[in-house]
């Protein structure tokens, strides 16, 4: 600063924020649970108690964001049109059927990569049912690069919640979530967010938990604590 | 021409920088603040108003903003309306920075009368009038020029509540109770325990919004050193939107006299 | 139709009173000049062979290439002005591969031949965004491929029109071979046998056979071209001792 003289800056802009939230999915042999909290955070503040973050995107996909929320509403909103509109025409109507959710994933990853220069701030899961039928997870960095997993948790609690994923559900060979009923998946969803709850101040208000199989998507709401 | 100038000359001050920004220092003239990189991304409110706050009630939603608009920390105009009726069921409460607000009020007036001219009709709802604010805010921020505001938007329409936030980041939420800036802190878990003490904002009559609302703006009042004992109060109800004249609470200052060793 | 003949001609874009775009159906006269090309559907695939003529004895017969590869899962064969056919092959192409980075999957046969289609219509004599061809095409194709609906044949002309069909025959000898195609077909249907039970060895034959009868040439592993898209091998063109073994069941 010459002179002395220093530029008058009272607040310095940013164009992204954090509002907190978590999100996780798990791969079942033929569904997927797909959850994450609903609370918005901004600093020490919860805006409110019910910002869903997990959307339903097609009869078989949906998608959940955690980060900055407004890119993940944005991006839920693009994705949206997307699905339907290829290319200038919608995707049911161009090719005469739904996108599937490994389609859906690489669709998801292009766009991301398409803002890899003003990323849409978001750790986005994709839950579904690839095109055998058994349940997929898919994990996300902000700018696309992406991986299949068969259980997935990111947000603000990611690092509580997926320790936790990875003794009960498995990673890797010994894939012990093709042995898990619906029910317990639905219970270790359910444990992972009242544990992230009590030690996470981003977590915590309500679980929307996505349940996804052959015959289409079920939708779950549970309250959580909401200190 | 400095070098920076010619920099800027090349291909950034077209683009990237805000109209704003550029008519801070003239471009013919050595700046001010030659050796500091230009703060393109950086902009700050100037005149500005502080907290709204809302809350739904039984059959309704009421807001209030008090009159004032500061510039920096002197209280430059004192009888500023922040709040702004949008439609016959929607109110629009605006803080930070006056002149965008302004600027969305024009554009807001733009879109009711392109909306009117269709004479079909329909009437923009209060989400609908949510989502565009939303689509302007984040696409805003999204060229790096935000609008540098938080609103927030209530309405009454078809018998059903609204109550929504949107901010210079594109940030949105909606919720029973809704305060901004030093209201987030100071008001919102007043509003939170009022309502949920009842058991939600269908337990919440009227009188008891009024009382809740003036509770919270004399709290404000005492501790925001940027707001004002005078203020305005919408209601939007089942056919009837009202936004009142600037009036005041009633204040205590008596305990003031027996506190040490503050200041002086 | 030269009868009708007039001034309607002249404008790529304008309907005469009648309601004909002629230069339109001049692009499609021009397909009749090309050499003959039919396509096959059977269950195991699609089969498309390709007259290639040969008017001097110096050229080299394996350059010309009447029918391309578009993706793995997709080939066409061409006749007409085979030099426009770049420009569609290429724009299929990218299609495919675009569908394919975006969605990772392959792209339906019918969504590419309604890719190269909607780039048919983009000729005019105005200078709008969307023209950026001077006339129509002249070539047609015969898109052939697979897909979770199974094998697929399209014929695609130059007015953007696209129709499917278990067996298409186009180019000069294509009123012929088309009645052929049909004669089978009915007697297959008589038969109670479809072309869903056509093997694909049975759809080469009768391709061939079909062909040879329209040529003027005799046939033979230099003057055809043959191909096949099919589940197992996909994009697959028939080197010459295959095309020979071919030849030699006929």
């Amino acid at each position: 600063m010459a002179d002395g003289i220093s530029a008058p800056i009272e607040h310095r802009y940013s164009p992204y924020t954090d509002n907190g939230g978590t999100i996780l999915a798990i791969a079942g042999e033929d569904f997927c649970v797909i959850a994450g909290d609903t609370r918005q955070s901004e600093g020490y503040s919860i805006n409110t108690r019910y910002a869903p973050k997990v959307f339903k995107m097609s009869n078989n996909s949906v998608l959940a964001n955690s980060g900055f929320h407004a890119d993940g509403v944005t991006l839920a909103k693009q994705l949206d049109q997307r699905i339907q509109e290829s290319t200038g025409e919608w995707y049911r109507h161009a090719h005469e059927k739904d996108m599937s959710t490994p389609a859906f994933a690489q669709l998801l990853a292009t766009t991301l990569y398409g803002k890899r220069f003003f990323p849409y701030y978001t750790f986005s899961i994709v839950g579904g049912l690839d095109k055998e039928g058994k349940g997929c997870v898919y994990g996300y960095d902000p700018v696309g690069s992406f991986e299949r997993y068969t259980c997935r948790a990111a947000g603000s609690a990611q690092n509580l919640i997926q320790p936790f994923l990875d003794s009960q559900v498995g990673i890797t060979a010994v894939n012990r979530a093709e042995q898990l009923s619906l029910v317990s998946v639905i219970r270790i969803v359910k444990d992972a967010f009242t544990s992230a709850t009590e030690r996470d101040i981003y977590t915590g208000d309500f679980i929307e938990m996505f349940i996804i199989t052959q015959e289409g998507v079920e939708t779950q709401l549970h309250p959580l604590k909401r200190d | 021409m400095n070098r920076q100038d010619q920099l800027l000359d090349g291909f950034y001050r077209r683009d990237t920088y805000s109209p704003r920004v550029q008519d801070m220092y003239p471009r013919d003239q050595p700046s001010a603040f030659a050796g500091v990189d230009p703060v393109a991304h950086t902009q700050s409110p100037i005149v500005t108003g502080t907290s709204v706050i809302a809350l739904k009630f039984q059959g309704g939603v009421m807001m209030a903003a008090d009159t004032l608009a500061s510039y920096g920390s002197l209280a430059r105009f004192r009888d500023v309306e922040r709040l702004h009726k949008l439609t016959d069921t929607a109110v629009l409460g605006s803080t930070g920075d006056v002149s965008d607000y302004q600027h969305v009020q024009h554009m807001m007036e733009r879109l009711m009368i392109r909306e009117d001219y269709h004479n079909d009709g329909h009437k923009l709802a209060p989400p609908h009038l949510f989502e565009y604010l939303r689509n302007v805010m984040y696409h805003r921020r999204s060229k790096n020029d935000p609008l540098w505001n938080r609103f927030v938007l209530a309405g009454h329409h078809n018998n059903t509540s609204f109550l929504g936030y949107v901010d210079l980041q594109g940030t949105t939420y909606q919720s029973d109770t809704i305060a901004t800036g030093f209201g987030a802190h100071l008001a919102q878990p007043l509003l939170r325990k009022a309502v949920e003490s009842r058991g939600g904002p269908q337990n919440v009559t009227e009188e008891d919004a009024i009382k809740i609302i003036e509770d919270c703006m004399r709290v404000l009042f005492y501790r925001d050193a940027r707001s004002l004992n005078k203020f305005q109060r919408a209601t939007i109800a089942t056919d009837r939107l009202e936004i009142t004249e600037p009036y005041s609470v009633d204040t205590e200052w008596a305990f003031a006299e027996s506190i040490r060793g503050y200041g002086v | 139709m030269f009868l009708t003949r007039s001034e309607y001609d002249r404008g790529v874009n304008t309907f005469s009173p009648e309601g004909r775009l002629f230069q339109v159906e001049y692009a499609i006269e021009a397909i009749k000049l090309g050499s003959t090309a039919i396509g096959v559907t059977t269950k195991e695939g699609v089969v498309l062979v390709v007259e290639k003529r040969i008017p001097s004895p110096l050229m080299e017969p394996e350059s010309i290439e009447k029918i391309q590869e578009i993706d793995r899962h997709l080939g066409c064969a061409m006749s007409g002005l085979t030099g426009d056919s770049r420009i569609i092959i290429e724009h299929a192409r990218v299609s495919s591969q675009n569908h394919r980075f975006i969605y990772d999957e392959p792209i339906k046969v019918e969504s590419v031949t309604q890719s190269v289609c909607d780039l048919a219509l983009r000729f005019g004599d105005n200078d709008s965004e969307e023209r950026i061809m001077s006339r129509p095409f002249g070539v047609a194709l015969l898109i052939a491929g697979f897909d979770e609906n199974g094998p697929q044949l399209y014929h695609a002309d130059p007015s953007g029109t696209y129709i499917r069909y278990d067996a298409k025959a186009i180019g000069s000898g294509s009123e012929g071979a088309q009645t052929e195609l049909q004669e089978h077909f009915r007697k297959a249907s008589y038969s109670a046998c479809t072309h869903n039970e056509l093997t694909l060895a049975e759809g080469e034959m009768l391709a061939l056979r079909v062909l040879k009868q329209v040529m003027e040439e005799k046939l033979n592993k230099t003057n055809v071209e043959m191909a096949t898209v099919s589940e197992a091998f996909g994009f697959h063109i028939y080197p010459a001792d295959q095309l020979q073994s071919v030849i030699d069941r006929l």
